[in-house]
C-alpha cells in the first residue's frame, strides 16, 4: 500500500491533470491514475476552443471568463504559449428566424459583459470571403480563443511532476474502498493500492462507473463527437466558425429549423476551427451510442456535407483523418464539481461536455480551493454532485 | 542511438518537422507508445498520418524503453487511411450525387 498521498485523482484527461497541477501547487501530494495512454479520451479528440459564444448567460459563461484569465496566467507561469490564439469567432445565421433568436441571445450575452455583436452579410464576407451566399448574417466576437489541448496537458503534467505529482497510465482503477482509518483505498488493475483521504473522480464520460465503486450516482452520459481534420492549408478566413442552427434549437426548445434527416440523426452542427497544426478541425456529431468511440462513414460524410454547405470551396481541400471523443454530458448542461454527500473526501470533477478544454483551469482552481478548504467567492451549489437528488446512499 | 547527441536534429516526422531529440525527450518524460509520442510532439499528425514515421518511432521507443514493438505500436487505424479531397469523400460510385 502506497502511503503518504493527500489526493488520488482518477482520470488523467485535461481535468485530472489540471486538478493535479493546481493541487500540487498547494503542496498536496497527488497521484493521477488513468486507464489509458496520454490524451486517450475526450481531451485528445476535441477542438481547442475557449468558446464564449455558445454559452448562455449564467455560471458557464462566468466560469469561461475566469478560465481564460487562468490560462493567461498559466502561459506566464509556464513561460509557454501553448499555442494560445485569439482569432475570434462567428456564428453563421441562415434565415430571419435564426437572426431574431441570435439577436436576442447576443443582447443577453452583452449584458453579461461578453463583447459580441451581430454583423451583416457584407461584413461577414469580409472576414470570411469563402462563405456560402445563403448566409444572411453572423455574430462576431473577438473574445473566442483557443489553446492546444495536447500542449496544455503536456505542460500541466511536466510542471505537476516537477512539484512532485505522480502519474500512472495504462492502469485502470478497479475498486475504491473506505478503510478503517477513514481514508480511501484505490485499487488498480495491476494490483497496487493507493491510500489517501481524498479521491477525485475526474473520469469524464467514465465518471459514473468510478462513482458506482463508492455507491454514488453521477448522471453523466457519453455523447460521441466525431471530428474531421483537414490537411494543412493557409487560413481561409479571419475567425473560427459555428452555425446558429443547432444553437437556436438549444436556446428555444421547439424552434423549427430546417435540418436534413442526416443532420438530425447525427446531431450535426458546425464547428470549424483552425488547429495548432495549421489544419482545420471540422465537427461535429452529437450521438448517443454508449461508449463506442469509433468514427463512422456516415458521420464523416455528414460533417463534410455540412461544412461544404457553408464553405463550398473546401471541396478541393484534403482530409487526413477523423476522430471521435465521448463528451461527458450532464442533465442540465453544467459540470459536476464538489464533494459527495455522505462520502467524506470523495469528489467528482467531470461532466464538462464540450467545454473541458475551456473550463479545465477554473475547474482545477475551484477543486483545489474546495479540497484545501479555501474560501470561494461564489456559490457552487448549482455544480454540486448532490444537486440531482438521491445521490449517495451508504 | 549511441551517437544520439549528434543526431538530435535529425527529422523523424517530416510532415510536422519533429526531430529525434524532441521524440527522445518525450519518451524520457514518460510518453512511451507511438500514440503518446504523437500527442505529445505532433509526430505522425501531419499529412502522411504517420505512415512514414510511426514504425521508426516505434523502434526508437522500443530501443529506449526495452518495450516490445507490439506494446508501443497502435492497435487500430482510423479512416481515412489516405488523404482525400472533401468533394471526393462525398461522391461514391452508384450513389446519387444530386444532393452535393
Amino acid at each position: 500500500m502506497a502511503k503518504g498521498l493527500d489526493v488520488v485523482i482518477v482520470g488523467g484527461g485535461i481535468i485530472g491533470l489540471a486538478g493535479g497541477y493546481f493541487l500540487s501547487r498547494k503542496k498536496k501530494r497527488v497521484l493521477v491514475i488513468d486507464k489509458g495512454g496520454f490524451a486517450d479520451g475526450a481531451s485528445g479528440a476535441c477542438d481547442d476552443m475557449i468558446l464564449f459564444q455558445s454559452k448562455k448567460p449564467g455560471i458557464n459563461l462566468e466560469l469561461t471568463f475566469e478560465s481564460l484569465e487562468l490560462y493567461k496566467r498559466l502561459i506566464v507561469d509556464f513561460d509557454d504559449e501553448m499555442q494560445f490564439k485569439n482569432l475570434g469567432g462567428m456564428v453563421l445565421i441562415e434565415n430571419d428566424a435564426e437572426l431574431a433568436i441570435m439577436e436576442q441571445f447576443v443582447a443577453e450575452q452583452r449584458s453579461y459583459g461578453l463583447d459580441v455583436e451581430v454583423i451583416g452579410q457584407q461584413d461577414a464576407r469580409k472576414k470570411q470571403p469563402f462563405l456560402s451566399d445563403h448566409i444572411i448574417a453572423s455574430t462576431y466576437s473577438m473574445m473566442d480563443s483557443q489553446i492546444d489541448p495536447f500542449h496544455v496537458m503536456r505542460a500541466l503534467e511536466k510542471h505537476g511532476l516537477k512539484l512532485g505529482m505522480g502519474i500512472q497510465r495504462r492502469n485502470g482503477v478497479v475498486a475504491i474502498e473506505r478503510l478503517g482509518n477513514g481514508n480511501w483505498s484505490v485499487v488498480c488493475e495491476d494490483g497496487s493500492t493507493h491510500e489517501a483521504p481524498v479521491v477525485v473522480n475526474a473520469a469524464g464520460a467514465w465518471a459514473p462507473s468510478i462513482a458506482q465503486m463508492v455507491g454514488a450516482t453521477v448522471p453523466i452520459v457519453p455523447k460521441r463527437g466525431q471530428i474531421v481534420l483537414s490537411e494543412r492549408i493557409p487560413p481561409i478566413g479571419e475567425t473560427n466558425l459555428w452555425n446558429a442552427k443547432y444553437l437556436v434549437t438549444k436556446l428555444h426548445k421547439g424552434t423549427e429549423v430546417q435540418m436534413t434527416d442526416e443532420e438530425r440523426e447525427l446531431g450535426l452542427s458546425l464547428a470549424f476551427t483552425r488547429s495548432a497544426g495549421n489544419t482545420y478541425l471540422m465537427g461535429s456529431t452529437r450521438e448517443y451510442v454508449g461508449y463506442d468511440k469509433g468514427t463512422t462513414i456516415a458521420g464523416i460524410r455528414g460533417i463534410i456535407d455540412m461544412t461544404l454547405s457553408y464553405l463550398p470551396k473546401m471541396k478541393d481541400v484534403g482530409i487526413v483523418r477523423a476522430m471521435a471523443g465521448l463528451r461527458p454530458e450532464t442533465p442540465d448542461g453544467k459540470m459536476i464539481l464538489g464533494e459527495h454527500k455522505n462520502l467524506d473526501g470523495f469528489y467528482t470533477a467531470a461532466g464538462h461536455e464540450g467545454d473541458g478544454i475551456a473550463l479545465a483551469p477554473v475547474t482545477a482552481k475551484l477543486l483545489s480551493d474546495l479540497i484545501c478548504g479555501n474560501p470561494i467567492d461564489r456559490d457552487l451549489g448549482e455544480l454540486s454532485p448532490n444537486r440531482f437528488g438521491g445521490m449517495a446512499h451508504e | 542511438m549511441s551517437d544520439e547527441n549528434e543526431n538530435r536534429d535529425m527529422l523523424i516526422c517530416r510532415c510536422e518537422e519533429v526531430t529525434l531529440g524532441e521524440i527522445l525527450d518525450a519518451i524520457d518524460e514518460g510518453f512511451v507508445t507511438v500514440k503518446d509520442v504523437k500527442r505529445a510532439t505532433r509526430a505522425g499528425m501531419g499529412l502522411c498520418q504517420g505512415r512514414s514515421c510511426s514504425r521508426t518511432i516505434a523502434r526508437i521507443i522500443s530501443e529506449r524503453t526495452g518495450k516490445s514493438l507490439e506494446e508501443v505500436l497502435p492497435k487500430s487505424y482510423r479512416y481515412p487511411v489516405r488523404p482525400e479531397k472533401m468533394g471526393a469523400a462525398l461522391s461514391r460510385e452508384g450513389e446519387d450525387e444530386s444532393n452535393n
